[in-house]
């Protein structure tokens, strides 16, 4: 049944009704009318019969009369005793005349008992005035104001108004047809309440969520409409996709004007995500010496996230096992835990206690699986600390390295630490002398815990920069190789001393190759995570170098430089190898996309084990 | 390390503030500013406009009738398109809102008070990217 249908009946059946009642109503007050007149005419007679009846109790005698009261209060009974109350009030109210009557009638009744006496009697009627009901409005003191859709509402409304109160049960109600009813338009905003608003926490935090969605959104290059039938006069750039070229550069007027970057890295959840921390900004004493921006390559305008610290951080890196945390070293020595979740301080730190390190870690790694693994920091005195993330109170373990054949401290300078793939237990240091050390965590057969002084690799003039295991990433396994860097502008390739088989005697080992095409500190290098025979250098005249040893090994294979002659401080490759991460010490991150030179063939593996086997045989 | 404070200053020097408690990442008015001039600079971008619920305009780069045109219908539009949202899944609310014409793209990021109108014109867009 329709629900129109319905509401028809229903509407029927409510007038039918409502026109009952209205008769009944009707009924009933002719009923009670017509009951009124004739109560006026016997009223005498049962007036009369009352008085009889009080007079009669106030006397006690007169027999006939009480009979006669007694007959004839049956009647009275009997014809409404509504009436008899007004009857009483009117006979209590008029005491006087009709006491004089009710004289005259007990006389006459006993003459006159067959007959019904009729007697005229006036009345006294008493017009009660009906009292008179103060009513009063509530009104409000200010003026309506006239709106000007008001009628254009008001004529919807008040057709549909008596619908609705002729069918209070209808479902859908018929306004859902007419037009919604318009808000008047909101006033205006003052001034001072605009200021109020634009500095309120709220807006401050809306805004800012808000304008990263929308400058994500307005970043977007793809125009899912275009429409490939229509001629397109724009030229396209085809080499572009190839070579090498910069994609873009990142860089915040607020947080990197005058700072370095100190290191930079890639996010291994989300490959868009990069962070690069920064040193202290020297011009300004307010800002926070320590800076972790991390970049969207969606959103190029501004950081995605701000971590801040109060000292220079050195070192950081997303943590692999938590897809939130951002971990960092710093010049002073403590280890700090940002969350993307929380604010821009650090939800943890390291305390600047004798336990930790307290001098600046210029190098971290963190070593083992999902459920048990633990941070390692190097700082420049010398002290290995492994740490628990959650426990940042003091290290669980602490491990200072010492050369004992070194003359000058006992204590050697940690710069670069690296941990062969999957090693947790032994790792490589380059130190600020020159030098690189194969040190073990723990005492083991053969040896103890620490520097492995026998082993001597004869490294570097200078300060070493950058140390770097090859990954794992194919078929053969070359994850004994390790690069160093070094101010003293050189690259060197090591073939790494097994660690499962000690040395007994003091052995001097020679690097595999030597790198020699820089003219300037050489910063930072780095094996391609893909392909087996490609990495990059950066030195301080801003070039960045990429070595493909199947191709050249004697000179880069793509050189290119920033252009600003600032130098570049660190270099990190993407997890698919495909981009790298530059950081300059102007305070520029470049993301370059290396095109297709960095996708390995399938024979690349088997190609370097020939080079190598040619440079060892050199 | 502290920084000294001004050796002649009259005044009470100020330490620099680097409290641990609350977050010093100071996002002030200024920084709204630049991120809206940021915003509007972005190729294509015609204008924003920030709004409450009800319509009122809290901050806007267009002129006033645009301003005023755009805030009535976009927040009416917003609000339809969150009782939609809402009445497929009560759990649900709606979060953006873009919309693409011939001509522009309006994109209404929106959160409980507060509505950021931005219209656009894709066209100007550049393609190719890696």
């Amino acid at each position: 049944m329709l629900p129109a249908d319905r509401r028809k009946e229903e509407l029927e059946k409510k007038r039918a009704k409502l026109a009952e009642l209205r008769a009944a109503k009707e009924a009933r007050k002719s009923a009670l009318d017509a009951s009124r007149r004739d109560s006026s005419a016997t009223d005498s007679t049962s007036e009369r019969r009352d008085l009889d009846d009080l007079v009669s109790s106030l006397v006690g005698d007169r027999p006939v009369s009480r009979n006669r009261s007694r007959d004839e209060l049956g009647t009275p009974s009997s014809v409404s005793s509504p009436l008899d109350p007004h009857v009483l009030r009117e006979a209590l109210r008029a005491p006087a005349s009709e006491t004089a009557r009710t004289e005259k009638t007990p006389a006459d009744t006993p003459a006159e008992k067959p007959r019904p006496t009729l007697v005229s009697a006036d009345f006294v009627f008493f017009d009660v005035p009906p009292r008179e009901k103060v009513m009063y409005t509530k009104e409000i003191q200010t003026e309506t104001i006239d709106f000007p859709n008001a009628d254009a509402v008001e004529g919807p409304d008040s057709r549909s108004s008596p619908n609705r109160d002729a069918e209070p049960l209808a479902a859908e109600p018929p306004a859902a047809k007419t037009p919604e009813p318009e808000t008047p338009p909101p006033e205006p905003l003052t001034e001072a309440e605009r200021k109020s608003i634009l500095s309120s926490e709220t807006f401050l935090n809306f805004f800012d969520y808000s304008s990263k969605l929308v400058e994500r959104a307005l970043n977007e290059p793809y125009d899912f409409m275009t429409d490939y039938a229509v001629n397109d006069d724009r030229i396209i750039d085809d080499s572009a996709g190839k070579n090498v070229h910069r994609v873009c550069s990142f860089s915040d007027e607020r947080w990197t004007r005058n700072r370095s970057v100190a290191d930079c890295g890639w996010s291994q959840k989300h490959p868009e995500l990069l962070l690069a921390a920064y040193s202290k900004n020297h011009a300004s004493v307010t800002d926070a010496d320590g800076v972790v921006l991390i970049w969207n390559l969606h959103l190029r305008e501004r950081p995605e996230y701000i971590f801040q610290s109060q000292s220079d951080v050195t070192v950081a890196a997303f943590s692999d096992f938590h897809q939130n945390l951002v971990i960092g070293g710093t010049y002073s020595g403590q280890i700090l835990i940002w969350d993307m979740r929380a604010k821009s301080r650090p939800v943890l730190q390291s305390p600047l206690s004798a336990a930790g390190h307290t001098h600046p870690v210029y190098s971290m790694r963190i070593i083992g699986t999902q459920n048990a693994h633990n941070l390692l920091t190097a700082s420049t005195d010398g002290l290995v600390c492994s740490w628990q993330l959650d426990m940042l109170a003091h290290p669980q373990e602490a491990l200072d390295l010492v050369h004992p054949s070194n003359l000058k401290s006992d204590g050697i300078s940690v710069t670069t630490m690296a941990f062969p793939y999957n090693e947790t237990t032994t790792f490589w240091v380059g130190t600020e002398e020159g030098s690189i050390y194969q040190a073990n965590r723990y005492d083991r057969a053969g040896s103890k815990a620490g520097i492995n002084g026998l082993d001597t690799y004869n490294a570097h003039y200078g300060m070493v920069t950058g140390l770097d295991f090859h990954p794992l990433s194919g078929p053969a396994d070359f994850s004994d190789l390790f690069l160093t860097s070094s101010v003293d502008w050189t690259v060197k390739l090591w073939r790494a001393k097994s660690a499962s088989k000690p040395s007994m005697v003091q052995q001097a080992i020679t690097p595999l190759c030597s790198f020699e095409d820089a003219d300037d500190y050489v910063y930072d290098v780095k094996w391609s995570p893909t392909h087996p025979s490609m990495f990059a250098s950066v030195d301080g005249s801003g070039r960045f170098d990429i070595y493909d040893l199947n191709s050249e090994i004697e000179v880069p294979t793509v050189s290119l430089t920033t252009g600003t002659g600032r130098a570049l401080n660190k270099l990190a490759w993407d997890k698919e190898g495909r981009r790298t991460a530059l950081g300059s010490s102007d305070g520029l991150l470049y993301i370059y996309d290396l095109g297709e030179i960095s996708q390995p063939r399938s024979d690349e593996w088997t190609t370097f084990q020939r080079t190598l086997a040619e440079l060892e045989s050199r | 390390m502290p920084a000294l404070p001004p050796l002649h200053s009259t005044s009470v020097p100020a330490l620099p503030k680097k409290s641990l408690q609350k977050d010093a990442v100071q996002k002030d008015y200024a920084d709204v500013e630049a991120t809206l001039t940021r915003i509007t600079s972005h190729t294509g971008v015609q204008g924003i406009v920030i709004a409450t619920h009800e319509g009122s305009v809290i901050r806007s780069t267009l002129d006033n009738i645009q301003t005023q045109q755009i805030s009535t219908l976009v927040t009416q539009l917003a609000a339809r398109g969150k009782s939609v949202v809402r009445d497929l899944d009560p759990e649900d609310d709606l979060t953006f809102l873009r919309i693409r014409s011939k001509k522009n793209e309006i994109l209404v990021a929106e959160t409980k008070q507060y509505l950021l109108i931005t219209i656009q014109n894709p066209n100007e867009l550049q393609k190719g990217w890696i």
